[in-house]
């Protein structure tokens, strides 16, 4: 595969500087996964417990997701950076894997408390134990799955 | 005012993630393929850093922008919890390539398949509040 767009080691110390300012800004500590829990609160009521929360407190997560949606479509749909990059399996992809992959992240990503935002960036930069450990368990899980099982599947 | 804030920084995160390609099916399997360097490098890097950041935050004590203090929390520990849904949201990475970020960044680049993976991660994430009373943690 080609050289991405931009090299590591900007486009790292850019994300890491982007977990302070976000901090210094908006007062919130970054993190992309409690959107899930936000987004099904607000279809799914108050029947189960876990959903049973006063989510309009939290309603800057939806407005992240926004934002990163309005990037994406920008970016590719009028910008079109999709041009520079290398095609994505993507049309291989079986539609229901991709929705049974969707769903390993979002029941994941609840039951670790975080994701590669909260846990591996944010988490880990604070030291926390807690993030370590899902981060551990993010590199078996994605290990073992794409050693093992992509190759079976392509 | 504050939507229009969490949108901007939404959309510089995007845009981030965007050029570095991170939310790339092919990043994601070099990465755990250990072929290339870059997600490693980004990661790190990033982590690097963000804790820097964060240590100039508590030292300088730097206050946010409405002039408060910056209090930190750290996610509570739960070994099994974090280690075995670490272990899920890893599987479904490496099966859809990307992670929470990039399955919203999907819909601008195909939209299907985007709107697709937001919907199992829903689907996914309302499983877990359906079975949380029944999970160790």
């Amino acid at each position: 595969m080609e050289a991405p767009l931009l090299p590591w080691y900007i486009a790292g110390p850019l994300l890491g500087l982007f977990v302070p300012v976000f901090i210094i800004l908006s007062g919130k500590q970054l993190g992309i996964s409690s959107s899930f829990r936000l987004l099904v609160a607000a279809v799914a009521g108050k029947r189960i417990e876990y959903f049973n929360y006063n989510y309009r407190n939290d309603l800057w997560q939806a407005y992240l997701v926004i934002g990163l949606i309005l990037a994406s479509v920008v970016h590719f749909q009028f910008l079109n950076v999709s041009a520079a990059l290398s095609p994505a399996p993507y049309s291989e992809v079986n539609p229901l894997l991709f929705l049974f992959g969707g769903a390993l992240i979002g029941f994941g990503s609840r039951y670790a408390n975080g994701c590669t935002a909260g846990h591996c960036i944010m988490g880990n930069a604070q030291f926390s134990l807690a993030s370590f450990v899902a981060t551990i368990g993010f590199f078996l899980g994605g290990l073992t799955v794409s050693q093992f099982l992509i190759p079976l599947i392509f | 005012m504050k939507a229009l804030l969490f949108i901007t920084l939404g959309f510089l995160f995007a845009s981030i993630l965007i050029y570095a390609e991170a939310f790339h099916w092919q990043r994601i399997q070099e990465m755990f393929h250990f072929k290339s360097f870059h997600m490693f490098g980004l990661l790190f890097s990033a982590i690097g850093t963000a804790a820097l950041g964060l240590l100039l935050i508590k030292r300088l004590n730097i206050k946010n922008v409405k002039g408060e203090s910056i209090e930190l929390k750290k996610k509570p520990m739960a070994f099994y919890s974090n280690f075995f849904g670490g272990l899920i949201f890893g599987a479904g990475w490496g099966i859809s390539g990307a992670c929470a970020a990039p399955l919203f960044i999907l819909i601008g680049f195909n939209w299907k398949i985007g709107l697709i993976g937001v919907l199992g991660a829903l689907l996914g994430a309302f499983l877990y509040g359906f079975v949380k009373p029944k999970l160790r943690h």
